[in-house]
This record gives C-alpha cells, structure tokens and sequence, in this order.
C-alpha cells in the first residue's frame, strides 16, 4: 500500500487548476498556486527567514513560509519555468482576463506586463516547432499568443472557440513540439506553429490535456470523461459521475512507465495504467483536488507525486519501491483472481441456466409466462431513420421509429449516445395506457456531427414485468438534419463557396450518401436541401470540370461540408472562393462596433484616471479642513467624495459592460478568420489565417474581405 | 486490542436469503468447523476447508428457495442437526447430509423465521406463528403486523417456552403459550431477534435486536415486564442490521456483538466493563451480508468472522495473518495450492465457456424458426425502499446476483433525486413530456464494471403520490429487464409511532358512510406508509404516525363505517380528505366528510417549524459569509479584527459547511410545507389564496415568527 510521504495543511484556498512548482532560485522547489482575493502564494519550506514585504510581495502572517504575490486581479492561469535565456531561476507567469504578467519572484521584478484583450485562459511554456526560444503560449477567446522572455509577440494564430487547456508535445514525432489545443467547441486541435495539423472531436468542453510520453497524451472533458489518446486515435476512456479537476503524468508504480493521474471534484486522486486505464492506486482528499504537479519537494534527489486540495491541503507521493512490485492498493492479488474466475464462472452458470430453461419452455405451459415476458423467438426490431418538417406542435426534427413485427409491445427505449442530448442518454417510456409495437423517437442533434446511437429496447408483453433487452446500434450521419424536400418558394441563398476536385461526381454521391440521410438511388450530385435546424436552403452542385458550388447563407455549414468533402476525398490543399454577402455585412459591421468599443475604451480610461486624481485631491483637502477643524468644509469635501465614487462605480459598471461588448465582438473576427479558413483545405487555409490576421493588424479591412472571398490564390 | 482481520473467500453459493448459513460445532477441541449455508436454489451445501480448498461434505438436491437455517439437536447434547425451511415445508439433514425429516406445516404463506430447541419447533409465516412439538400442532398465534423475525429464550435456563416475535409495527411480542404475555416497543421496526451470548445471558432472558433502519438493542424479557439494558444509534447512516451474532473475539471472557447490515458493513463490537457496547472492528463488503457467524474455519486455532453475502460469497475475516502476497509481475511466487486451484477453476471456466456457445447457438438458431420462444428465467432482485427518519427521504438499494448493467428510474409523480456519495453510476436525466406519458422523472444510471450494489436517494413531496418504477438490466445474456415499483403515498413523510402527545391543538377530520372496515383499512393503507395489509382482527383500530420533517402527528382510528383522523398539522388533513374522498368516489360510495379546523393548530404548527426554520436561516447566512470573510483573512494577514462572531463562523466553516451540505434544499422544503399550511388553511374556509403566496414568500425572505404568525391570521 502506497502511503503520501509528506501532507501539509497550508490554511490558503487553492483555485483549481491553478498549481504549478518553480525553481524560482534555480534550486529550490516551490508550490506555487493561485488564491482568493487576487493572489497568489509561494510554499518555500526550503529557504527560512525574513524578506522584505516590498513591490508585489508580502509575508503571509499565518504560515513563515508562505509568501504571498498581489496580482490584484482574478487570476485564470499560472505556470513556472525557464522563459529567458540566462536567468538563474524559472520565470513566474500569470494570466488573467486582461493581462499577462512574467515575474521574477527571485529578484521580486516584473520581467513583463503584457495587455491580452483575448484573456488568459489557459498557458504553457516551452518550446514551440522552430521558433528559437521558449515561449509563454497564452490561449484566450479563440486566439492563442506566444510571448518570449522580452514579452514580444512571437506567435498568434486563431482556433473555433475558447481555449480551456494546452499541452505541448511532439504530437507528429518530428523531434519538435506541436501545441495541443482543447477548446469550449468540443475539439482537441494540433498546431505545427500556426498550421492546423489535425482535429479531434470530442462530446464536450476540454478541460485539461497532459503529455504522457512520445506521442501520447491525456485529456479530461467537462462532462467527466479522462482517457488517452496516441495521435488522433483515442486508446481508452473512462467516464465519471465527478469531474476531473487535473490531470497529470507520473511513474507512481515505478516500472518506467507514466500513469494517468487524475484528480477528482470529490477529492479522488487515481492512477491509471497509460494502456489499458485500469486503476492502480487511488487515495481521497476531504475536498476536491485542485491541482496535481510533480517536484522534488524533499530536496533528496526523487521526484514526489504533489497532490493539493482546493482547502489547502497538499500529499506528496514517492513513486513505488520494488518490493511494491507495482502492488499498490492493499489487496491480494490471487484473493482478487480466484474472485474474478469465480465470479466469471457465476456468470456462465447462470447463462447456462437461462439458455436451458428456455429450451424447457414450451409456449402456453409456463407458469407466471405473462409476467416473464415470453416472447417469439424471431422478434426482430426494425428501426428507421427519417427527416420530419416542422409542424405546428413540434418542430422539425429527425425520426427513429423502432417497431416489432408481432403483438409484442415495446416498454420503454433507451438511447445512450454522446453530444446530442442532454445528458448522454434519452429516454421514451410510453404511459402503460398507450403501449404499442412501435415508438417513434424525435431527434434533433443539436450540431452537424455523426452519431452512433446505442439503442436498449424492452419488448415484452403487456403485463411483464421482465422484458427482453433489445441492443441495436444506429448510426446518424453527419448531416441528417437537411431534408431534401424544398419549398419553391423559400428564397435561394446568397452566399456560395465554389472549388474545384480531380474526382468523378459518383465519388461525391458516395460521399453524399454517407453523410445525409437521402433516400435509395440518388446518383447525381446535384441538389438541394432545406436546412432543418436553421433557416434557408443549402444546394449542391457539380459541373463536369470537377467544379462544385456550395450555396448556403451559412458560412459554418460551408466550412463543415468542405472539410468532411475533403477528408472523404483525401485532397490534401484545396483552394476555394467564396461569398457570403450577409455574414460579411455583419462582420463590417462587428469590425466597425470593434473601433468604436476602442476608443470609448480610452475615453473612458482618460476620464478615470482624471477622476483619480480628483479624488487625491479632495482626500488631502478633506483631510487638511478635518485638522484645521473646520468640520463644515471637511463634511463638504467627503461628501463631493462619496459623489464621485459613486460616479466612479458607475463608470466602472459601464466600462466593464464596454469590455464585455468589445470582448464578444474581438471574439467574432477571430471566429470569422478561423470560418473563413475552413473554406479552404491545407495550405490555402494556413495562408488565409495569416493574410487575414495581417489584415486586421494593419487595419486594413477591404483586403480582409477580399482575402476571404478569394483566398490567397492571386498571391 | 486493535484487530487487524484479513478477508478470505471460501465459496460461491446462489442468491442467499439473511440467517441461512451457520457454523456446525467442532469435534475436537482445536479442530475447523463444517459451515452449512443454503441458497434460493433450494441447495443445502455443507463444506469444510482443507488448506484452502472448499471440501463438500454434503450437497442438497436443488428446490424451492430456502429461506432460514437453523441447528438443532437433542437439549444438552451438540447441536448439529440442519434444519431448514423452504415453502411452507421444514426439512432436517443430520450433519453426513442424510435427510431425516420432512414436514410438511400446511401454512398458507411461507414460512420466513424458524427456530427449533430440542423437540419443539417454532415457525413464523408472514402474520402467523406455530409450535409445534414433535411434529404435533401446539401452540397459535396471529399477530397485528408482519413477523420478521423470531427467537426461544433458552427452555434450559428459563424452564419454559417463551417465544419472541419481531413484528413490523415496531413492536417485541413475547407470547406464552398462544397468549400475547406483553409486548416491548422500539424506536425502529425489528428486523433481526438473537439470544445475547447466544444463552440469553446469565439468565437466559437477554435479546439482542437489529432494526431496518440501523439500530441495535439489547433488552431483558423477564417473565413480567421488559428491562431495557442499551440501545445504539445510527448515527452515521449505516444499513439495517440484517443477522447478529455472539462470539468471543478479543478473547477477554465476554462474547463480542458481530453485526452485518444490507449495506456490506461488518461490525464487531466489544462490551466494556459497564456492559456498554463499543465499536471494535468494521469492514465494508460491497454486498449486503445475509448470515454472520463467529467460529473457526479457515485453519485451526484462528478464530474469525464468516459471512455470506446475498450473492452466495461465503467469506472469512480471519485472524490468521497472511503471507507476504506476491505482485501480477511474479505469479510463480504463489502457493502451490492457489495455483492448483486457480488452474481447475480456469479449466472448469473453459468447459463452461464452450457450453455457454453451445447454448447461445441453440438461441440464435431458435430465432429463425416462428413457433419457439424466447423465455428467460426471472432473475432475483433484493430491494428495499424505506423512509430514512434523519433527512426524511427515501433511500432506494437494489442488489442483484450479477453485475448491473443499466438502471432506467421512472416517476409519474414529481420527485427529487439526490446524489449518494457510494454510488459511482453516472446518472442522465432524460427530458420528458409529463403531457401524454404522464412522465415527471426519467433518469438512466449508467454502472461501473462489477457494480452489483445501487443506493439511490429519492425526496417526494407530500399530497403528490404515484409510483416510482426501475427497471433493471443485467449485464448477463440474454439481455432481460425487470421492473420493480414503489408505491409514493400521499403522505409519504409519515412514520409509525407507539403514541403522539394528545396535548397538542388538532384538527380532526370525520368521515361516515356504507364502508366496511377493510375497505377504510384499504384506503389508510393506500394513504400512508406503513400499515399493515392485512385488515386488523377486531372491530376498530388505532394508528399513530408522525411527519418525520416536520415532527407533527397523526392519529388514524376507524371502524366499519366511520374513520376519524386527527393532526396538529392542517396540511395532512387536508391531503387525506382529498384523497379519501376520490378513492370513495372511485368506489362509488358515498360519504359524509366533517372537519374540524383548531385554529391554534396553524400557529402551533408554525411554532414548531420556527427553530428548524430559523436554524436553517442563519445557517444558509454563515454559509454565504464563510468565503468573504475568508478572503478578508487572508488580505488582511490574520482574522484578530473581526468581530467575534464573524471570528466564530470563521472557526466552525468546516462545520457549517458541512452541515449545509448535508441538507440540500432544507429551506426549500420548509418553505414549500408553510406555504402548503397557508393553502390548506384558508381551503378550510373555502377561500383561494394562491394569489397571496408571492407575500407569503416575500414575509419567509425576512424571515420573524410573529410576522408570520399575523399574517396567517389577518390573510
């Protein structure tokens, strides 16, 4: 049985996700986490006595050794290491909604101080691809940034969403690292510096990613999914009713090779096997786990696992001796086989005993028959897939009807599948009154994403009260909620996206096919959908010379249909034009809001600072008359004081309501360059991200516009 | 003296019923004892253990399910004869397994608790218990409410025949002959009788007593009265107590008290030198344990706890220490006799495995012809749903053979479920469409590998009653489903009580009309927990109850044609004359309904709310203020500033914050049964104040008794 090495309590709240271990001397380790009220703290146990409380730093009053840095703001994300190229200790940085923040906490300077008007929702430091020196990698509102050691922008390119979590790791084995990026759209990205090299979707927000080794990492999902993945391929997950606060790789059992360790919301810390997700230790905090890091905190040479809680609490954990033999949990191991094998051969008995009374059972002749659920033995369920319009009570959505082909009725249906429901299953349980042979189930994914469908079924009779479990599993496609059934008089799309493939059009039915749900013998290419979920039409068509035109007014849609066309086909670079008038219109008119959210912005920040200075001035003069004694002025002066303040709080609600509105809209030109990429394939892509961000740097919004219709084709 | 008990499984039987397993006597002075155990299968398997191995002494022929065994022999001489009962029928087996008795009770029900003391034998049906001696009818008994348990004090010391009965109803009974002698009440309803130090003590007339809810007691039945000697609480929340026995364990003279409950715990408890009973030992199983003995089995001269389980493991917690246990990485460490026996097990799997193809083959075949059919075995499902006094909810523990695949939980009443920290099944909640299904609940629990145990916390409301249904799927072939359901009653808080303070202001509700007395007992018994099914013998019949939230009480007597019901709480009367009045309609009978409304009962009711209430309120206040004045802590370095009761929430947070934990939505539910009370009360005078409910919130937000008392008056 593993037991922590070393526990301490350190009486300061921990922010989850907010833990990290620096060598801020260049010797001795320090935990180092993010607090309430805008601070963070620094454990140094190792070197004792008095600093100087001075610039950001002060002593904790509680803890000796505990020093406490003032950010003064809520802090999002913190990380330790070495960022310059000849500082004696690792670099401190922290990241809030609005800053960066790289510290030394040795010298107790700034080393920079960085505006970030994307946040800071998530960092890591280390080298990126080719880019010479370290970097301090910033995901924000769909942007990630890299800063070097002098705080210049080193790197920039744009992702679908929120970034929540990244890890950097040689993800492609070239001997360089790629940046895994996890974002609030469900996707796991892979960059080569600024280049997209692969995507992964998963069924909910990424929450963190841990590097494991070679090409293999960790991720954990909001929804409590942690696993592992090698490359694009997903190895194994598991699926919790708690939630994985951090994650981390470490060789707890000492055979040479790092676990998965997971820290859990119910203070659950587990190790699982890289390959197989099998636990091999587990131990409990009384509150959640706020953070898992690795360090040697003894100063003894051996890296101990560190566990905190977000009350403070911190474990140490030293990986496991051989006489372990990597037996960590306190149970014996052949008392656990022969209760498996026993337990297996329970089960086989008892599946033996169901197959030889039921050859026992003769129809009519079995006692209780109406409450077992007797069924005939050639009950197949029959399940179908259709696209239902609108009507008046429900709206449009598409039908899984499930129905028995004799008098046998269906109880209830269970449908498990991931990201189109609420939670990850969906229930249909008729009320005994209206039982029948066949249930129909609406759905309506709420993305355009395959689906696998796990349906259970229960069919018996209708007095059973044991039913037979019917398991089928169906497939939705990617696009199924397009119905080809078309209005005439719904007006035609504006917007279109044209590109040309070297293929037969009977590649592009098959890919058709594939993903919408179409009825039997189409072989043209042409045609044209109404889109369910949205409004409008969405036509497809091809012209002999391998030409198609998309004409959709929705620029994702556009996107998700080039990408998916163009992992089917396997084309590797594919250049498009397109058009979307109305999105564009929106866009100039979001890159307008964008210039005026700017400059109130500074206005309002001149006039703060005026008032400040205002408000200097009133305090001594308050101040000067309470001396002098004169109690009339002085009670005139605080209350011209309080007015101001309460002006001041006033304009500090607007002003935040003004970066909230200019954050959104910082956020939607982001998106927009990163839809416009997706119109393309390869590097047509990589070059619209940058033209398109070179653009907006240079304010140059007509060039923006035409690199976004045209590519960078003319380039 | 610390114990330090190691877990050992001997063997895997079928589904066990609770006391159906017992330790034969040893033969020599030092030698192993033979364990008997019998199953649902109907199998009596008796069997002793040779280095490890599970020697069969005897094995039964399969039949109905047994569901007691006992021990028995000539007075004075080694008790070692099996006796057990299945059905209505007792059988006995000499311990070489020879069967020498048969007898046949020619009871309706089947027999659920048995003893036998030399000749005579005790058997107890559902409501009925019999003597018989030497086969020969003797003594009758028909008790008020089911009989779950009984025991003989000792003839030897006592020199008579002094039957105990543990009734439902919360009651001892101690008979004489067919007389009731006297009865004991106890606080929860007896689920389990056993003579202490398994003589009954000193004078035979000690009883130790387990209840459903968790508690255990030892009283002495003296031939006038009861003496009540201790009575332990349930503190923590433990499982009902399902076997006791006394063995002597810490080897200090005293037999030590061995508790198993329905939640896995094993228990030992040692009584100090005041005969107090402390907690010396515990250990979880993960299944609930049916029979505990305390003897030797495993190897001689260690003495230990043996245990089945309801999925038939049989196992020791041995005091015999344990080699040094090898890892995964080196099996050739293992014993020679683990791995012999670990080889026949996989052989014995092999041929299984080949069998069970066979048999799903013949399945698979059946399918294609259209007259077999497919009928699966009904498989066992140990379940309980009962009211837990503490935090007025019900807990919901369903336990199968196998591992549980998938629960699918279903309520047409509006119910709250809450989350059990035990549980690891990742729960879903279904969207559903109450209008045409009647759906108000539908949740999917997802198991974890190996989970054959699922507690579940359900809250209801009061006056909102239905059925909860679940339907549980193994995970065995074929796949089937069972659905189990739980009646929600109107009154579903309420709990049976020996007697209520008649002092209190109530408010009686009469109803007169062509009723029977069972058809009035139906409709009690449909309105409230707890009520026997069976109609009471006699002409009349009173029942006490009481609200376990809000401690108010109910006093329910009737008879043929007239029911009177009494409460201090306006809000239970009024739910019983609703639904009394629809079950009569149903019925087509008609009724004259009279009601007395007290109006001091509103404000006693209300008196007797306020502390709960108020607790709950200043409890809700510190726990907001915990995380501020925290951060104040640490701003400001220490929290000597504070006043002191800011310093005092401070000091208790963890305290408090766990305590707030503990109580989800408590105001809620408080505010929901004032706001009921305010309804029902002005219902009595036929006015509709719905409208006035957005004051009466408004008044419970700023929260004083005598506001709300004058409200209640002046609406």
């Amino acid at each position: 049985m593993l037991v922590p090495i070393f526990t301490l309590k350190l009486n300061h709240k921990i922010n989850p996700r907010m833990v990290t271990v620096g060598k801020f001397d260049g010797v001795h380790p320090c935990l180092t986490a993010a607090t309430q009220a805008g601070k963070v703290f620094i454990h140094n146990p190792h070197v004792r006595g008095k600093r100087q409380a001075a610039h950001r730093l002060s002593q904790s009053t509680q803890d000796s050794d505990i020093t406490l840095l003032n950010i003064n703001q809520a802090v999002s994300c913190l990380a330790a290491g070495i960022l310059g190229p000849n500082t004696t200790g690792d670099t401190l940085l922290v990241g809030s909604q609005t800053s960066l923040l790289a510290y030394d906490v040795h010298d107790n300077a700034d080393i920079f101080y960085r505006e970030v008007t994307d946040g800071a929702n998530a960092i890591v430091l280390g080298k990126l691809g080719n880019i010479h020196s370290p970097l301090a990698i910033i995901g924000g509102n769909c942007a990630l940034q890299g800063f070097d050691y002098e705080g210049n922008d080193q790197f920039w390119t744009v992702t679908g969403d929120n970034v929540r979590s990244m890890v950097l790791c040689d993800f492609t084995g070239d001997g360089k690292n790629e940046l895994l990026v996890g974002s609030e759209d469900f996707d796991i990205r892979v960059f080569r510096e600024d280049e997209l090299v692969s995507e992964m979707a998963e069924n909910e927000t990424v929450t963190s990613l841990c590097h494991m080794h070679g090409s293999r990492f960790g991720y954990a999902l909001a929804n409590g999914t942690v696993g592992v993945y090698d490359r694009t391929a997903r190895y194994w997950r598991i699926k919790s009713k708690n939630h994985a606060m951090s994650i981390h790789a470490f060789d707890l059992n000492g055979d040479g090779v790092v676990e998965l360790i997971t820290g859990w919301s119910n203070g659950k810390i587990d190790a699982r096997s890289d390959r197989t997700g099998e636990v091999i230790f587990k131990d409990n905090f009384s509150s959640s786990v706020a953070g898992v890091v690795e360090g040697d905190y003894r100063m003894d040479g051996q890296v101990q696992l560190i566990c905190t809680s977000v009350e403070g609490e911190v474990r140490g954990y030293l990986p496991a001796s051989k006489e372990l033999k990597g037996n960590l949990m306190d149970t014996s191991v052949e008392q656990e086989l022969v209760r498996e094998l026993s337990q297996r051969k329970q089960n086989l008995l008892l599946e033996l005993r169901n197959y030889e009374e039921n050859n026992k059972a003769v129809p009519g002749a079995i006692e209780g028959e109406s409450q077992m659920g007797v069924i005939p033995a050639n009950t197949q369920l029959q399940t179908a897939l259709s696209v239902r319009t609108a009507t008046e009570n429900q709206r449009a959505h598409i039908e899984l009807s499930i129905s028995t082909p004799n008098e046998t009725i269906i109880r209830a249906v269970l449908i498990f599948a991931e990201g189109i429901f609420e939670g990850e299953s969906h229930v249909v349980h008729p009320s005994a009154q209206s039982l029948s042979g066949c249930i129909c189930v609406p759905i309506i994914p709420p993305k355009d994403i395959p689906v696998d469908l796990h349906i259970k079924a229960f069919v018996g009779g209708r007095t059973s009260t044991q039913f037979h479990v019917f398991e089928i599993t169906r497939q939705l496609p990617r696009f199924s909620m397009y119905d080809l059934h078309v209005d005439p008089s719904t007006p035609q799309p504006k917007g279109r996206v044209t590109f040309s493939i070297n293929d037969r059009p009977q590649r592009v039915v098959m890919w058709l096919n594939q993903n919408f749900l179409l009825p039997e013998g189409i072989n043209s290419p042409n045609m044209t959908f109404t889109a369910l979920r949205g409004e409008g039409l969405l036509s497809i068509s091809m012209h002999s010379s391998g030409e198609i035109t998309l004409n959709t007014d929705d620029i994702d849609l556009a996107g998700d249909l080039v990408q998916s066309l163009a992992t089917f086909l396997a084309i590797e670079d594919l250049q498009a034009e397109a058009d979307f008038p109305i999105y564009f219109e929106e866009l100039r008119v979001t890159l307008t809001e964008v210039d005026e959210f700017h400059s109130v912005h500074q206005k309002l920040t001149a006039a703060m600072a005026d008032h400040s200075s205002h408000i200097r001035n009133m305090l001594v003069q308050a101040e000067d008359a309470r001396l002098m004694g004169d109690l009339k002025t002085m009670k005139k002066r605080y209350i011209e004081l309080y007015n101001l303040n309460r002006d001041l709080i006033n304009e500090y609600k607007i002003r935040s309501n003004n970066h909230n509105a200019l954050l959104t809209r910082l956020k939607a030109v982001n998106q927009a360059i990163q839809r416009a990429g997706r119109l393309r394939v390869g590097k047509p892509k990589n070059q619209v991200i940058t033209a398109c961000r070179d653009a907006i740097k240079n304010n140059n919004i007509n060039a923006l516009f035409k690199l976004m219709r045209a590519g960078t084709a003319s380039s | 003296m610390e114990l330090n008990l190691k877990h050992v499984d001997y063997l895997q039987v079928g589904v066990t019923s609770p006391k159906t397993m017992k330790l034969l006597p040893a033969v020599g002075r030092k030698a192993t004892q033979k364990v008997a155990v019998a199953d649902h299968d109907g199998v009596v398997n008796c069997f002793g253990m040779k280095k490890g191995e599970a020697v069969p002494v005897f094995r039964s022929l399969p039949g109905q399910k047994i569901s007691r065994l006992e021990l028995g022999g000539a007075l004075g001489t080694p008790q070692e004869k099996i006796f057990v009962c299945s059905g209505s029928e007792v059988r006995g087996y000499t311990k070489k397994g020879k069967q020498f008795l048969s007898f046949e009770a020619n009871l309706t029900e089947n027999i659920n608790a048995m003893r036998v003391s030399g000749a005579d034998l005790f058997v107890c049906a559902s409501y009925i218990y019999n003597h018989y001696c030497d086969c020969k009818d003797q003594n009758y008994f028909l008790s008020g409410d089911k009989i779950n348990d009984m025991v003989c004090l000792p003839v030897e010391t006592v020199g008579r025949t002094v039957p105990v009965l543990a009734c439902q109803d919360r009651v001892l009974r101690i008979l004489q002959g067919s007389e009731l002698l006297y009865d004991f009440e106890i606080s929860g309803q007896p689920s389990v009788l056993e003579l202490h130090n398994r003589d009954g003590g000193k004078d035979g007339e000690e009883v130790l007593y387990g209840t459903a809810d968790g508690k255990l007691g030892l009283v002495q039945l003296t031939c006038s009265a009861p003496v009540p000697k201790w009575e332990l609480d349930n503190e923590k929340k433990k499982g009902g107590v399902l076997c006791i026995d006394t063995f002597d364990f810490l080897g200090d003279g005293v037999k030590d008290i061995l508790v198993g409950r329905d939640d896995g715990t094993v228990e030992i408890y040692g009584l100090d030198n005041s005969n107090e009973p402390t907690l010396r030992f515990e250990n979880v199983l993960t299944e609930s344990v049916a029979s505990i003995q305390g003897g030797c089995v495993g190897k001689e001269s260690y003495d230990e706890v043996v245990t089945t389980t309801y999925t038939g493991w049989v196992s020791g917690l041995t005091t015999e220490p344990q080699q040094m246990e090898a890892g995964p990485g080196d099996e050739v460490k293992m014993s020679r006799e683990t791995q012999a026996k670990l080889a026949a097990l996989r052989a014995e799997l092999e041929q299984l495995q080949v069998k069970v193809m066979q048999g799903r083959e013949k399945y698979q075949q059946s399918s294609q012809s259209s007259t077999a059919v497919s009928a699966v075995p009904v498989f066992s499902i140990n379940d309980r749903f009962t009211l837990c006094q503490e935090d007025a909810s019900y807990s919901l523990t369903l336990e199968v053979q196998t591992a549980i695949d998938n629960l699918l939980l279903q309520s047409d009443v509006p119910i709250d479920l809450l989350d059990v920290d035990k549980n690891s099944a990742v729960v879903s909640f279904s969207e559903c469409d109450s209008e045409p299904n009647g759906n108000f609940l539908l949740a999917t629990y997802r198991c974890q590998a190996n989970t054959t145990r699922l507690e579940l916390k359900v809250r209801s409301i009061e006056g909102q009653y239905g059925t909860l249904q679940a339907y549980v799927t193994p995970r065995l072939q074929p796949k089937t489903c069972q659905v189990r359901q739980y009646q929600i009653k109107p009154l579903s808080l309420h709990q049976r009580t020996h007697g209520i303070d008649h002092s209190r202001p109530m408010n009686t509700l009469r109803l007169v009309g062509q009723f029977s007395f069972a058809e009035i007992h139906s409709w009690v018994m449909f309105c409230l927990p707890e009520v026997p099914e069976k109609t009471p013998a006699g002409e009349n019949i009173t029942f006490y109850f009481q609200n376990t939230f809000l401690g108010t009480q109910l006093e329910a007597s009737y008879c043929k044609g007239e029911g009177n019901f009494k409460s201090d709480n306006i809000s239970t009367i009024s739910i019983l004359k609703d639904v009394l009045s629809k079950e009569a309609t149903k019925r087509k009978i008609n009724l004259n309904i009279s009601y007395d409304v007290n109006e001091d009962s509103v404000s006693h009711t209300l008196t007797m709310i306020h502390p709960k209430l108020e607790y709950q309120l200043l409890l809700a206040k510190k726990v907001q203020l915990i995380d501020a004045l925290k951060e104040l802590q640490v701003h400001e370095g220490n929290a000597d500033f504070l006043i002191p009761e800011y310093r005092n929430i401070l000091d208790e947070s963890a305290r408090l914050l766990e305590e707030y934990k503990k109580q989800p939505a408590h105001l809620e539910r408080l505010y929901g049964m004032i706001t009921d009370l305010f309804i029902d009360k002005f219902k009595f005078k036929g006015q509709n104040v719905k409208t006035k409910v957005s004051q009466l919130l408004e008044i419970l937000d700023n929260y004083d008794l005598n506001s709300l008392v004058d409200f209640f008056n002046d609406a």
